[in-house]
């Protein structure tokens, strides 16, 4: 099994969703249940592979890659087929494997328009062989294609089955992307050629391999490795979203179906942050002391903007996007401080704010079938329409805005901890961005409780007074959501789950080279 | 270095499996010409497959001649096989024959002269085949009219149509001009060298060269400008969007992948083997070409309302991708040997998405008889098929993994990125812009495929004749493939080389 | 039990689950039953737990071993008990300088110090009695070394976050304290919250509040204190939302949440600086005061710490100027009043003083002063909030009004050194105070479940029992001989006059004084209002039920009986130790500053008294007699008048916060950074797409489709040639295509010609 799993495991972890689009082809558009069915089976299947991974995992050598394969792919350029798993991706292609089949149930019986789940069901699946894939490469290249696979399934499920101004929303969110990974490519291309030459099978050459790079890009002149930090920012830092790159977001959350929403929120924007964590950090560790104060600054000036954005929302969607903006500053300001506790406070971060902001936007789409309308002025007395929609809101706000004993608490928390002292040269600084970033949670609270209040308290208004499209949380999506509501609680209580797994890969992977950087 | 050819000089062997490609091809073209003046009129329909099975039986001795590996020197290296002739050669047989797939329906249902199109496209072919063995100034010339004058007859193929005429005098006139220039820039460089031989050529221009070192470097660019203008880089493309809107779109698919790609091919034999020492002269004329070929390419493209046009402006944004390379080949031999695999690999790509993109467009004009981008619109609805085959295409040229057309960018990015020269990452960036911007207009006929409604709800499929669905299959194939395992095409072009010549 | 105090909050943990999961299904009765039966169990179970403290304090634990074997029965359960100081090796490796303790302080976190790591690995359980660390503590003081049981929750970057709960004097009092109030009202709320819309929604709130809070005083370490002190205010805002049909209701629950939000702010960096300035290897409470009382402690960290962690006080504990939420509070249910917003939770923030105190006196430096900050924060707290207990005329508002000044007492007396005084007050307070808004409510029950005393009066003929316990209640309040309160307002007002080290905390005692003249005063007002003259309400009111008037029979019983716990020495007669119980048997003796207890001081007593009489008499002649001096004062003088009118507005705080700060940040603000993004960033975007676009246009039109005319002039010849050809096709543009190559190809071969 064990063999079976180091030789197969990933690479079936993350082409399984590419057999069930090949099957679902052949199948007529026609057969819409056969076409769920299909899907669904290929979601549970690439889940299996991963509660296989998970369970096979060898837990005391988390800071390890494990499950490595490591195959010749393209010669030309020595770009490599690696792959592996180790502590920083296995919570990540964790959430992913279980966010996707959750998204499928959810949208079984109401598709938006224009209907066809064939279409819809098939790029999902695309979309989970470019996210899965993406978190495990460890491969320049091979990350960036997977990067960029992920942009053309989000682009239609936005252009296509999105709401009124979808077609902007799309065309903003692929260029956005789009010319962030251009400026990637170029500066991985530029790492490849600075770095040294390493042997590979006995052979002298330049190389993508992101184990191999830490210690091949060490020669490179500082004022390079700025530069090429800097495409990398831009490249990863799109995605995040950093202010002032986040315009993508809110058009693209508020216009995107539900289950887009979902999975652009709970699992494509943690593509950023696992760049920077992943490659960044430790590949350039120079750069990134001296890229880390404006990092923290931008995040900071995100916590508090997206929040005061947030304030000035009418639209329940959009507010929840903007919330991203903000909470992402929380994940990017732990990873700015460039010490052990903001990265692991980070990577629980984006587990967290994807389980979280996940359910959010269950929520809102929800609200938005039954309601007809996201409008938070017309909307009122869910607690008395839904009782139990209402109280999944409350959990989710409480979580959202950072409530110790929920799991928002502990990507929050420990990566304000971090800024006191943070591991760059002026650390002043970084205690000042945690006042700052303190001082957020309290906006933070504001929008959360000011949206709960007028969306649940009070009594629905005449409109909606005895709509009979208000019929409370149904079956199906009980048992898309509890799962996520259960890792909410649970990791709340119980952060060891993901920290346990993520320490030592920390400490590994990226806090070796920083220290090796000095300062 | 020239003993080398002096000594092929002292045993001359005339290599017929050298030139067996060519010959058969010949062959084939005047069995051709043979069937369309005797053969009673309903043989005619055979044509067709008597040009593709021509075609493909050309490309039987190049792989023989592949297998057989070594270099072949003729003429004292005034015609050479090796590698990178066979590489190209292959694609320009391909390529042909792709193209007779796409034209069968075309040019049978409209009011064409149909045996003489297959001659002129197969001879166009022949052409371009020994344009990929030329290493001498006038073996190009030749070959580049032979490849040329088909061409100038085809683009104005459609005869009654006044578009189709104006296409078809225009190509003629501005090839013409072009011809004259590069042919005054050969002059120039024979008058000084004394040589046609590239080799040659290239030995003594790396040689310090006195004071006719202007009139050198008058030549170059003359010649190059030449071609400048048969791969449409700006300034010298505007004949590219009316030509290939005149023309019947099969041939514009011709022209627009096949003889581009001979014309890069020139420039490579050209600046590899002869002006590779001149890394002053074509390295700065290359980048401005370049530059500005890629942006302003774009930009106008974003303009256009017809999807042929749109594609030619792409083509030649797509151009000025290509002639980036050419920017940093100087730098180092390793530098000239990444951007020739570049170059060639890009090529390739190129020549089958825009193949496949040309493909749709036929396919759909079929119902829509038109090419107008809004003519798409929901396209989605009533040919899912035919809209994802276009939006395979769309991203692949637009470079987004894991559609054949990011390893292209790739290649070319790293080829840049290897000079490790200021003005190699400028261009590197520039060209990243440059896709993003290409996006748009790509993005637009997703738009109109995916997110439109059909106009006047007319939603009755397309019937896609089998030639048609053959072409498809093979491009969309193809650009996934390059796209998945770019290993494979890496592997034609790696052992590619010229310098190994030039030195 | 000792090592087992986790049990008390798990069980309330059940509670709240199993109503919340089954609550609909069953009757009010069941659902109630199931919340008083775990409360009542875990009353008892804080009884017992007492009991075991006060043996452990009276006969010693003779040797480590014995108690290692008492310990480590239960230890293959998991738990791990190990004494506070079992953290001391950093401390006593930082003993040697700053600079060595953050090297030992990594070094511990590198490979963590034994006793941890026998925690994290297999739960060995080790206990080590404070002899072999309390700094040169007398003998029977070592006994009183706290039970810390904890886990390793987690581990980061080598840094061990532990789980862990701690039994010493203080959380077991708050233990019985918490359970034995929220057990009253868990039964009162039975017949209170009858036929309520949410009974069971209440009930497991109820639930969940005491879990939490239980939680919160046995917590160990400062992170899960901060965890259990935001889920009491989770709950405080649920409760006090109780009924959010009502748009006052959910705006006072959100005030609520936001105002102790912004003090959190100040928690969670104080948590920060607390967990670095004890050399960044736990945040074990014992630890952290350990470390403050350390030469190796930074003072200046500390007082930053300490203040931040006040912020937190400020908010939680109604200080001025947060106190503003805890009114608005009072929207809630009644007994929810009672429970969180006067007795428990309110007090969590002193609590959190007093838990951290060495870091508070170290940072305050209050041993060596005569006036600090958490001092005088409480001090005008005391005033202000009494001075605005004057002008309401909704009871509970009152009520509310002094728990904020009672709370001022509180805070205050810990600001003067007055430790034991403090939770003392604390602890009474919980019981009378409770006694009272119990009382208020089961007035309002009868009075058409409305508040306001305008609408009362003469009570005291139809409800003779709730009369008589709130009239107990209030003369505890007041602080009348020989009440609880009397007893607990007396050791402060001591505390604060004898101060620290010789210096009198002056105004602090005269604030004190000052408070409790105001306090008789306005409790007098209540009375009269509540109880005397004629009924102004309609309907006839009635007594309530058993089931709420037993609860108040025990709190009133309480607030007579529970001074005695803690009799001056002043009052020793012979030699039996019955004196200064309190103290002796709650006071940390372990990493705790050595601070000097006031003695009982007649005058002071006499003194607060005679104040108090006058406070009496003033309202007395004021309310009862309408015959007072002060009568019609506010229109005879601008000053009184001008001082209502500040005092209506409340010192004009809730406009600042609502109108000025939230309005600002919500309005204006807000909407202008969202402007900033749609309209600056945006369109930064937008033109960038369509400019580029234009560009095309222009390029396209201008440039690309007809190039310039002097060029098409300077090629005429060949215009002429193709014009013969193209005459008659219109668009004729190939001259000046021709133009264009053949110009490109001169302008480009003359630059180079030129350049190269």
């Amino acid at each position: 099994m064990k063999s079976f799993l180091d030789d197969w495991g990933l690479t079936l972890a993350t082409f399984i969703p590419l057999v069930g689009v090949a099957i679902m082809l052949l199948v007529p558009k026609a057969e819409e249940q056969l076409h769920k069915i299909i899907a669904l089976l290929t979601t549970f299947a690439v889940a299996g592979m991963g509660v296989l991974l998970l369970t096979n995992f060898d837990y005391d050598r988390a800071g390890e890659l494990q499950y490595s394969i490591n195959r010749s792919w393209i010669p030309f350029i020595n770009a490599r087929y690696h792959m592996g798993l180790d502590g920083i991706s296995l919570p990540l292609v964790a959430l992913t494997m279980l966010v996707v089949p959750l998204c499928i149930i959810y949208s079984w019986n109401h598709f938006p328009e224009p209907q066809n789940p064939k279409a819809f069901l098939i790029l999902i699946l695309i979309l989970e062989t470019g996210m899965v894939g993406s978190f495990l490469a460890e491969d320049l290249i091979l990350f960036f294609v997977f990067f960029e696979v992920v942009l053309l399934p989000m682009y239609f499920l936005i252009g296509v089955w999105g709401g009124e101004q979808r077609q902007y929303a799309s065309i903003k969110f692929f260029l956005y992307t789009l010319f962030g990974s251009a400026l990637m490519i170029v500066s991985f291309l530029a790492l490849y050629f600075l770095s040294d030459k390493v042997m590979i099978d006995g052979v002298s050459v330049h190389t993508f391999d992101m184990t191999l790079l830490p210690a091949a890009a060490s020669g490179i002149s500082t004022s390079a490795a700025l530069l090429i930090f800097g495409g990398m920012f831009m490249g990863f830092g799109i995605k995040v979203p950093i202010f002032p790159f986040h315009t993508w977001l809110p058009d693209a959350h508020t216009q995107a179906p539900t289950v887009g929403s979902v999975i652009l929120a709970a699992v494509l924007l943690k593509l950023g942050t696992y760049g920077f964590v992943r490659i960044a950090l430790p590949i350039l560790p120079g750069a990134a002391r001296s890229w880390a104060p404006y990092i923290g600054a931008l995040a900071v000036i995100g916590i508090i903007y997206g929040a005061l954005c947030c304030l000035a929302q009418t639209d329940m969607k959009r507010l929840i996007a903007f919330s991203s903006v903000a909470h992402m500053g929380y994940v990017m300001l732990g990873i700015a401080s460039l010490t052990a506790f903001g990265i692991n406070a980070a990577i629980f971060g984006m587990v967290a704010h994807g389980l979280i902001t996940g359910m959010l936007f269950f929520v809102a789409g929800t609200v938005k079938e039954r309601y007809h309308t996201l409008d938070i002025k017309r909307l009122g007395g869910m607690l008395q329409s839904m009782p139990h929609l209402g109280w999944i809101l409350g959990l989710c706000t409480m979580a959202s805005l950072g409530l110790p004993g929920l799991a928002g608490f502990w990507g929050e928390f420990p990566a304000i901890l971090s800024a006191w002292e943070a591991n760059v040269a002026n650390v002043g600084l970084f205690r000042f961005y945690m006042v700052i970033a303190a001082i957020g949670t309290v906006l933070a609270a504001g929008y959360l409780l000011w949206l709960y209040q007028r969306t649940a308290f009070g009594t629905p208004s005449d409109e909606f007074a005895d709509d009979p499209h208000l019929h409370d949380v149904s079956v199906l999506e009980w048992v898309a959501w509890l799962p996520m509501l259960a890792g909410i609680v649970i990791l709340g209580f119980v952060p060891n789950i993901i920290f346990h797994v993520t320490d030592p890969a920390v400490i590994r992977t990226v806090m070796t080279s920083l220290n090796r950087a000095g300062g | 270095m020239l003993a080398q050819f002096d000594s092929t000089w002292v045993q001359p062997t005339f290599d017929y499996h050298a030139f067996a490609p060519e010959i058969v091809l010949v062959c084939v073209l005047v069995v051709m010409i043979l069937v369309d003046l005797f053969a009673p009129r309903e043989a005619k329909g055979a044509l067709p497959s008597l040009a593709g099975l021509g075609l493909l039986a050309a490309a039987i001795p190049v792989i023989t001649l592949a297998v057989s590996g070594h270099t072949r020197v003729l003429f004292g290296g005034a015609y050479v096989v090796d590698q990178f002739t066979l590489v190209l050669t292959a694609v320009f047989l391909v390529t042909g024959y792709v193209v007779v797939l796409l034209s069968t329906n075309t040019i049978a249902e409209g009011d064409y002269w149909e045996g003489e199109y297959y001659i002129l496209i197969l001879s166009s072919v022949l052409g371009m085949m020994i344009m990929a063995s030329a290493r001498d100034l006038i073996g190009i010339f030749i070959a580049l009219e032979l490849l040329s004058i088909p061409a100038y007859m085809l683009a104005a193929w459609k005869k009654r149509d006044l578009k189709g005429n104006e296409a078809g005098i225009k190509y003629y006139l501005m090839g013409v001009f072009a011809s004259a220039v590069m042919l005054y820039g050969m002059s120039l460089i024979y008058g000084f060298t004394g040589t046609t031989k590239l080799v040659e050529i290239g030995a003594k221009l790396g040689q310090p060269l006195g004071d006719g070192r202007q009139l050198v470097t008058l030549g170059i660019v003359f010649v190059l400008i030449g071609f400048g203008f048969k791969v449409s880089a700006v300034p010298f493309h505007s004949w590219a969007p009316d030509t290939y809107e005149g023309a019947p779109t099969p041939v514009t698919a011709f022209l627009a992948t096949a003889s581009k790609a001979a014309g890069f091919v020139a420039l490579l034999e050209l600046i590899f083997v002869a002006f590779y020492p001149r890394a002053d002269v074509y390295e700065p004329l290359m980048w401005a070409l370049a530059a500005a070929t890629m942006t302003i390419g774009n930009l106008i493209a974003l303009r256009q309302t017809n999807l042929v046009r749109m594609l030619a402006y792409s083509g030649i944004a797509q151009a000025g991708y290509i002639l980036a390379p050419f920017a940093v080949a100087g730098t180092s031999a390793s530098v000239g040997q990444t951007a020739i695999k570049a170059i060639v690999t890009y090529l390739v790509i190129y020549v089958v998405m825009n193949l496949g993109a040309f493909a749709v467009v036929i396919a759909v004009a079929r119902k829509t008889r038109s090419a107008e981008i809004t003519s798409f619109a929901g396209l989605f609805q009533y040919a899912p098929g035919l809209t994802v085959a276009m939006s395979i295409f769309m991203f692949s040229l637009a470079g987004i993994p894991p559609l054949g057309g990011w390893f292209a960018k790739l290649v070319i990015f790293g080829s840049l990125a290897s000079a490790g020269t200021t003005s190699g990452y400028v261009l590197a960036v520039l060209v990243a812009v440059n896709s993003v911007i290409a996006f748009f207009y790509y993005a637009r006929v997703m738009r109109y495929m995916w997110m439109e409604e059909a106009p006047d709800g007319d939603r009755t499929p397309i019937r896609i004749p089998a030639s048609l669905q053959i072409a498809l299959v093979l491009t969309v194939g193809v650009t996934l493939i390059y796209g998945v395992f770019p290993g494979l095409v890496a592997h034609f072009t790696d052992t590619v080389s010229l310098l190994s010549l030039g030195r | 039990m000792l090592t087992h105090v986790w049990i008390i909050p798990g069980l309330m943990a059940v509670s709240f689950a199993l109503i919340l999961l089954f609550g609909k299904r069953f009757s009010e009765k069941i659902t109630s039953g199931i919340g008083i039966f775990f409360i009542g169990v875990c009353f008892v179970l804080a009884c017992v737990t007492s009991v075991n403290w006060i043996q452990r304090i009276n006969d010693p634990v003779p040797d480590p071993s014995a108690a290692a074997s008492v310990i480590s029965q239960p230890s293959d359960a998991g738990p791990a008990p190990v004494p506070g100081m079992t953290d001391a090796e950093a401390v006593v490796g930082a003993e040697v300088g700053p600079a060595e303790a953050a090297a030992d302080a990594t070094h511990a976190a590198g490979e963590s110090t034994p006793t941890t790591e026998a925690t994290t690995t297999e739960s060995t359980s080790t206990e080590s009695t404070a002899t072999e660390h309390a700094a040169g503590g007398e003998e029977h003081e070592t006994k009183a070394a706290p039970i810390v049981t904890r886990w390793t929750w987690f581990q980061i970057g080598g840094i061990h976050f532990e789980f862990g709960f701690i039994a010493d004097g203080l959380s077991i009092l708050m233990l019985f304290t918490v359970t034995a109030i929220s057990l009253l009202v868990h039964i009162y709320s039975k017949e209170y919250l009858h036929d309520d819309v949410r009974f069971t929604h209440y009930y497991a709130f109820l639930s969940l509040f005491s879990a939490a809070m239980l939680f919160y005083v046995t917590s160990s370490n400062t992170i899960q204190m901060l965890t259990g002190w935001e889920l009491v205010g989770v709950c405080s805002f649920a409760l006090i939302g109780h009924w959010w049909e009502d748009k006052n209701n959910s705006d006072a629950a959100l005030k609520a949440f936001l105002t102790n939000r912004v003090g959190d702010v100040g928690l969670i960096i104080g948590v920060i600086i607390t967990f670095f300035a004890a050399g960044a290897t736990s945040f074990n409470v014992l630890h952290i005061n350990q470390y403050a009382l350390s030469p190796a402690a930074n003072q200046t960290l500390l007082l930053v710490g300490a203040l931040c962690l006040f912020g937190g006080v400020t908010s939680k504990s109604g200080q001025f100027p947060l106190h503003t939420w805890l009114p608005d509070a009072m929207a809630g249910p009644t007994p929810v009043s009672a429970l969180i917003h006067a007795a428990t939770m309110v007090v969590a923030g002193v609590y959190l003083v007093a838990r951290l105190y060495s870091v508070f006196y170290e940072g305050l430096n209050i041993g060596d002063n005569w006036i600090n900050y958490i001092a005088v924060i409480g001090a005008i707290t005391i005033v202000g909030g009494a001075a605005l207990a004057f002008v309401q005329t909704d009871i509970k508002k009152v009520l509310a009004y002094s728990t904020i000044s009672q709370l001022g007492y509180m805070v205050m007396a810990l600001g003067v050194g007055a430790w034991t005084g403090a939770i003392f007050h604390l602890f009474t307070h919980a019981f009378f105070k409770a006694c009272l808004f119990l009382g208020a409510g089961s007035v309002s029950h009868a009075a058409h479940h409305t508040f306001d005393m305008r609408k009362m009066g003469g009570l005291r003929k139809y409800m003779p029992t709730t009369f008589k316990t709130f009239i107990i209640g209030t003369i505890a309040l007041m602080g009348i001989f020989p009440l609880a309160g009397f007893w607990s307002k007396d050791e402060v007002l001591a505390g604060a006059l004898n101060g620290q080290g010789g210096h009198a905390y002056l105004f602090m005692t005269i604030a004190g004084l000052l408070g409790a003249v105001m306090t008789c005063a306005y409790m007098t007002r209540v009375i009269y209002l509540t109880f005397y003259g004629e009924y102004r309400g309609h309907g006839t009111p009635h007594e309530s039920p058993k089931v709420m008037t037993v609860p108040l029979w025990i709190l009133a019983g309480g607030a007579i009986v529970l001074g005695l716990v803690n009799l001056p020495n002043w009052f020793k007669i012979g030699d039996v130790a019955y004196t200064t119980r309190f103290e002796h048997y709650v006071e940390p003796t372990f990493a705790f500053p050595v601070i000097d207890h006031a003695e009982f001081n007649l005058g002071l007593a006499l003194g607060s008294l005679a104040l108090g009489a006058l406070g009496i008499f003033l309202a007395y002649q004021y309310y009862w007699l309408a015959k007072s001096p002060l009568l019609g004062l506010r229109d005879k003088s601008k000053v009184f008048g001008r001082g209502y009118w500040v005092l209506e507005n409340k010192y004009g705080l809730d406009h600042l916060y609502t109108d000025i700060i939230v309005g600002g940040v919500k309005g204006p603000i807000a909407r202008a950074s969202y402007w900033f993004n749609n309209t600056v960033i945006d369109t930064v975007v937008n033109t960038a797409g369509t400019a580029s676009v234009a560009t095309g246009r222009v390029l396209y039109a201008q440039v690309d489709q007809k190039v310039v005319d002097g060029l098409v002039l300077s090629t005429g010849a060949g215009a002429e040639e193709s014009g013969e050809a193209l005459r008659h096709i219109q668009t004729g543009r190939v001259q000046q295509y021709a133009a264009l190559l053949f110009a490109g190809a001169a302008i480009l071969a003359v630059i180079f010609v030129v350049i190269v």
